[in-house]
């Protein structure tokens, strides 16, 4: 053989040895990688399982040992918490109450939010910026600190108690964060957009109504998922104006559903589940759009 | 208890309906009133009047109440008489507030960086395997949760039993694998803070990892395959191009995460209830406004408040770039 | 197109306007508040009981309804006593009867501003029927004195009435591994050797309970400064006028951190701190025991029982209780700790008053004694469950009832005191500054600011 296809050959075979190896470097170097992602994933959903998991165990059975052994036989997998949260007097209502609670509640802000957010956006005004610090810096206000005066409010247009007040206070509490975000998110739409309707004769009402909400639908449709959750989930603004009210949401039973010293674990996983179950079905079924929402609105300049 | 009344069914439906219905009315009418005003009155006129339902409420739940807390702020708790900086001297040199003054601190820092830092990690890595929405799922997993919820569950992760008996709590059945004694997380006091920081953590960095990937998509190839052609290994790329392109992005998730720290209540209520120094500001507040103090409870407040200026002083600025920009 | 515009407007704004007003007319119908006003067929009752003590007052309840005709509407709210002071303060509604505030300042303040009505009033002529047939320690004030705020007893009228009773300081044991004498003396039970009964430890403690964790500890050392220095010191103490740092508090203290040092209680402090109140005793009923005592009030039978069904545990066989062993100095032997549930009145209405007499009545009293787990105020009931026979027994022969002492300190003052214990119980080398933080604490708490 000539020189020339030796080492050709022996340059093919080199060269087909280096690339498995390589492929399998690759593969290992990438090991390192998958390691780092799974163990976070790990963190981040083992903890919930393994609540969910007790939530389907008897009491004793829950203090004897965690929540693994019940992967191995004998199970012991039981409703029985279920079954004694919602035998309870009061809850079931009170999940409907959560419902009636959440979606007004959330329509009412955001159709608002979005009103003020247009003008904070578009429209020039002396003040305008003293107006957006002071609006968004109630973002921070702890709710505590308006319980007293806001209850004397609610006495006095006679609304104690009843469930409107909650959607009027939740909107008043949620307002400041919703105009900013939508502010935010308006003030990045093209503003030749906006030139040209004014130019074509169109007037405010109809730019915000054909233009503006049209293009901000991703952000509000996030926001309206985002509110509603927040609302789903809130304990305090509940507790204080419907806590003794027979029209207590969901999350305000489940806290009081305690023994008067503390203690009751057992309830609190069930009633825990049940009360995540609505969010997290939220989520996986709505999350593409909740996703684009999200960054939508923050992923401006 | 009551069930539900067909009378609340159709009140919620007519407030889901009439409001949004209602405020388009106020725009249209509204609007055409304006037009017909000279020009110069209805450029003065017209944010005032789209701005009003907003502000209203505003005012109503939040500017009214916050000022009255200020006043109360300076007052006494039967609010009867004025009593100066009083309440402010109280937080600034009880150890009890001062405590929950440095722990906020630490929650200020390490719950913001690492949320932060995780999500971004996050974000970086999953951006290069074929399972990224799954794992993104994961990761997203805890943010619907409520803080309650998380906080139970986690609370069940962190249980202790007597050493030499069998665990139920996750961490410290590991630890016993590892034949090391169960430490108990949230009593003693070098782990609590970190614990509970922790699982704020936990519940936030699927936020900040979102908004981030979001970002990170939106850098062009282009400009990576630069790099890569240039020479640089991944870490350069990552360090030197993308982070800076995602800085933007990180400083609005930052600022978010900085008001969450200083707003922190459901956790360290739920799993300790302040106890042991894990206090912070907000359950702090709590607990003079339970013991009716509302005169310290309004300065903690305000003192909050304060805090925060500088945050909105911030994104105030990046908004009016931004509008140059336009 | 201008004009499609314009029509489409006018509709819009025609619908929007029918809208404003159906939504105005049914605003004025629907979702009214809850009731009020002076009925006779309603009462609001709201309390802090869950689980077993809520269920068992729903029993109490249940013959009052059928027989009266009048609807309670019961509502369980672990923060009472916060929304009522904010209610009074806003004017809201409040509910007709609810536990009283144990805060002495509170009941001081609720009274001057007459939202709390007396019991005279409401008991009318049953009154003195009352005073009679209850422990005498929860409705006279302490020789010589027309006042007791710890009892609600201001300007000589009633604005308390108590309805159960329970005492604490009872050292609870398992029949079956502790089978030796009871001690008499608190050295005496020092000095008992727990693996002389194949238990690890002496006592068993858990301090755990929420928002409310560290009052299982206050239990513990009241029972022992109420023995330690007397009923005087006691009172004057809960009052702030005893420092936290002098001798006979810290005394208390120190024979505190005894009862849970490393060495005497089960699963040292970090168990301690984090196992909840009613977990505590569990030990004593595992194999092998992994202590012999529990000190508890009468309530915790009921945790026994509903931690070990298997067991099937039954008072006085299984598991009984000795009373609190003196400190050494007999004359302050007869001071035991107790406490009361109560309700007050806070709207006078013919209902709320047939509830508040039915709730004392001799009926409803024993109802509360037949289902376990608590003693009623009233001296005269019959208690089938032994343990609560001679519960009973130690409540009526007490020379001094004696109240829980966080519970009627300023709350602040009531937070701090229980933070204390468990920090101590933490780093028993922090008593001192413990201790001086606590009086840092009393010299602002009392004041009325």
């Amino acid at each position: 053989m000539s020189a020339e296809r030796v080492t050709i050959r022996q340059a093919t075979g080199v060269a087909g040895a280096v690339s498995i190896l390589d492929r399998f470097g690759y593969r290992l170097q990438r090991l390192p990688l998958h390691l780092v992602i799974i163990i976070f994933c790990a963190v981040w959903v083992i903890p919930t399982i393994g609540m969910m998991i007790n939530s389907f165990r008897a009491l004793p059975d829950m203090q004897a040992a965690g929540w693994w052994t019940t992967l191995f036989p004998p199970h012991g997998f039981t409703f029985a918490s279920y079954q004694q949260v919602l035998a309870i007097e009061g809850v079931v209502p009170s999940i409907g109450y959560s419902i009636l609670i959440t979606i007004p509640a959330t329509v009412i802000q955001l159709a608002i939010a979005t009103m003020g957010a247009y003008a904070f956006a578009w429209m020039n005004f002396p003040g305008r910026n003293l107006f957006f610090i002071v609006i968004v810096g109630l973002m921070v206000v702890p709710i505590q600190m308006t319980l007293i005066p806001v209850l004397q409010f609610f006495k006095f247009v006679h609304l104690s108690g009843t469930i409107p007040a909650v959607w009027l206070a939740h909107s008043g509490y949620g307002l400041p964060f919703e105009v900013f975000l939508l502010r935010n998110y308006l003030g990045g739409l093209p503003r030749e957009i906006f030139e040209s309707a004014e130019v074509d004769g169109a007037g405010h009402s109809v730019r915000f109504l054909r233009i503006a909400v049209p293009m901000t639908l991703p952000a509000i449709a996030s926001l309206v998922i985002f509110v509603f959750l927040g609302i789903w989930n809130d304990l305090l603004v509940a507790l204080t104006y419907l806590g003794v009210s027979p029209y207590r949401p969901f999350t305000v039973v489940i806290a009081q559903l305690t023994t008067s010293f503390g203690g009751g674990w057992q309830f609190l996983t069930a009633a825990a589940v049940m009360q995540m179950a609505l969010p997290l079905a939220v989520f996986i079924f709505l999350q593409r759009y909740f996703v684009r929402g999200v960054t939508a609105g923050s992923v401006k300049g | 208890m009551a069930g539900i009344t067909p009378d609340q069914i159709i009140t919620a439906v007519v407030a889901v309906v009439g409001v949004p219905l209602v405020l388009l009315g106020y725009i249209i009418l509204g609007e055409q009133v304006i037009e017909k005003l000279p020009d110069r009155i209805q450029e003065w006129i017209r944010p005032y009047f789209w701005a009003l339902p907003a502000v209203g409420f505003a005012t109503i739940f939040m500017i009214y109440p916050l000022i009255r807390t200020v006043i109360i702020s300076f007052r006494n708790s039967a609010d009867t008489d004025w009593i100066g900086w009083a309440n402010y001297q109280y937080f600034f040199t009880f150890p009890d507030t001062l405590t929950s003054l440095r722990n906020s601190l630490l929650w200020l820092v390490f719950y913001t960086f690492f949320a932060v830092f995780f999500g971004l990690v996050i974000a970086i890595l999953v951006d290069r395997v074929r399972y990224e929405t799954i794992a993104k799922i994961a990761v997203f997993l805890p943010v619907p949760i409520s803080a309650v919820a998380a906080s139970i569950i986690w609370k069940f992760m962190f249980d202790y039993q007597p050493s030499g008996t069998t665990q139920t709590g996750t961490l410290n059945a590991l630890l016993s694998v590892v034949h090391r004694d169960p430490v108990a997380w949230l009593v003693n006091s070098t782990t609590n803070n970190a614990a509970l920081i922790f699982v704020g953590i936990w519940t936030a960095t699927g936020f900040c990892m979102v908004i981030i990937s979001a970002s990170l998509k939106a850098i062009s190839s282009e400009v990576l395959e630069a790099a890569r052609i240039d020479g640089a290994n991944e870490f350069q790329i990552v360090r030197l191009v993308v982070t800076p392109l995602l800085w933007p992005t990180i400083t609005v998730v930052g600022t978010t995460m900085l008001i969450n720290a200083l707003k922190t209540f459901d956790i360290v209520y739920v799993m300790t209830n302040g106890a042991y120094n894990t206090d912070v500001i907000a359950t702090q507040m709590f607990s003079q406004l339970q013991h009716s103090h509302f005169g310290r409870a309004a300065a903690v407040g305000v003192v909050l408040f304060l805090a925060v200026v500088p945050l909105l002083v911030v994104n105030i600025r990046r908004f009016q770039q931004q509008e140059e920009q336009r | 197109m201008a004009e499609v515009l314009a029509r489409r407007r006018s509709r819009v704004v025609a619908l929007s306007l029918g809208a404003l007003f159906v939504l105005a007319a049914c605003g004025g119908g629907g979702g009214s508040s809850g009731g009020g006003g002076a009925s006779s067929t309603d009462v609001t009752v709201w309390t802090a009981w869950g689980s077993a003590e809520l269920k068992a007052f729903q029993d109490v309840l249940k013959p009052f309804e059928a027989s009266s005709g009048i609807k309670v509407h019961l509502t369980t709210n672990r923060d009472y006593a916060a929304q009522i002071v904010n209610g009074i303060q806003a004017g809201t509604d409040l509910p007709d009867i609810a536990p009283g505030p144990s805060d002495p300042n509170q009941v001081k303040d609720q009274v001057s501003k007459g939202a709390l009505k007396p019991i005279e009033t409401a008991l009318g002529d049953q009154f003195s029927a009352y005073v009679q047939n209850t422990y005498p320690a929860l409705t006279t004030p302490p020789a010589g004195a027309s006042d007791d705020l710890y009892i609600a007893v201001v300007g000589g009228k009633h604005y308390e009435e108590m309805v159960k009773t329970q005492v604490k300081g009872l050292i609870w044991y398992n029949k079956k591994v502790f089978t030796g004498q009871a001690p008499t003396t608190f050295d005496q039970l020092l000095a008992i050797n727990p693996s002389q009964y194949g238990a690890s430890k002496l006592f068993c403690a858990g301090f755990e309970s929420g928002a409310a964790s560290g009052w299982p500890a206050s239990d513990q050392i009241d029972n022992i400064i109420m023995r330690q220095s007397g009923d005087q010191a006691y009172t004057s103490w809960i009052q702030g006028k005893t420092k936290f740092s002098s001798s006979a508090i810290k005394q208390g203290y120190q024979t505190f951190l005894k009862e849970v040092s490393a060495a005497n209680v089960f699963g040292g402090a970090n168990t301690v701190l984090s196992t909840n109140f009613g977990k505590a005793g569990d030990p004593m009923f595992k194999s092998p025991a992994g202590c012999l005592f529990l000190e508890q009030a009468t309530f915790i039978t009921s945790f026994f029982q509903q931690d070990f069904p298997s067991l099937n545990l039954k008072a006085g066989t299984d598991f009984d209780f000795f009373a609190h062993p003196s400190m050494g100095n007999s004359q302050y032997d007869g001071n035991v700790n107790g406490f009361y549930d109560n309700f007050s009145m806070y709207n006078d209405t013919p209902a709320a008053r047939k509830l508040m007499q039915y709730m004392v009545s001799k009926d409803a009293q024993q109802i509360w004694a037949n289902d376990g787990g608590t003693l009623g105020s009233n001296k005269s009931l019959t208690y089938t469950d032994p343990v609560f026979k001679r519960a009973a027994d130690v409540a009526g022969s007490a020379k001094n009832l004696l109240v829980t002492a966080g519970d009627y300190m300023p709350s602040d003052m009531q937070a701090a005191f229980w933070k204390s214990l468990l920090n101590v119980t933490n780093n028993p080398g922090s008593l001192d500054s413990e201790l001086a933080h606590l009086d840092q604490v009393q010299a602002v708490a009392y004041k009325s600011s």
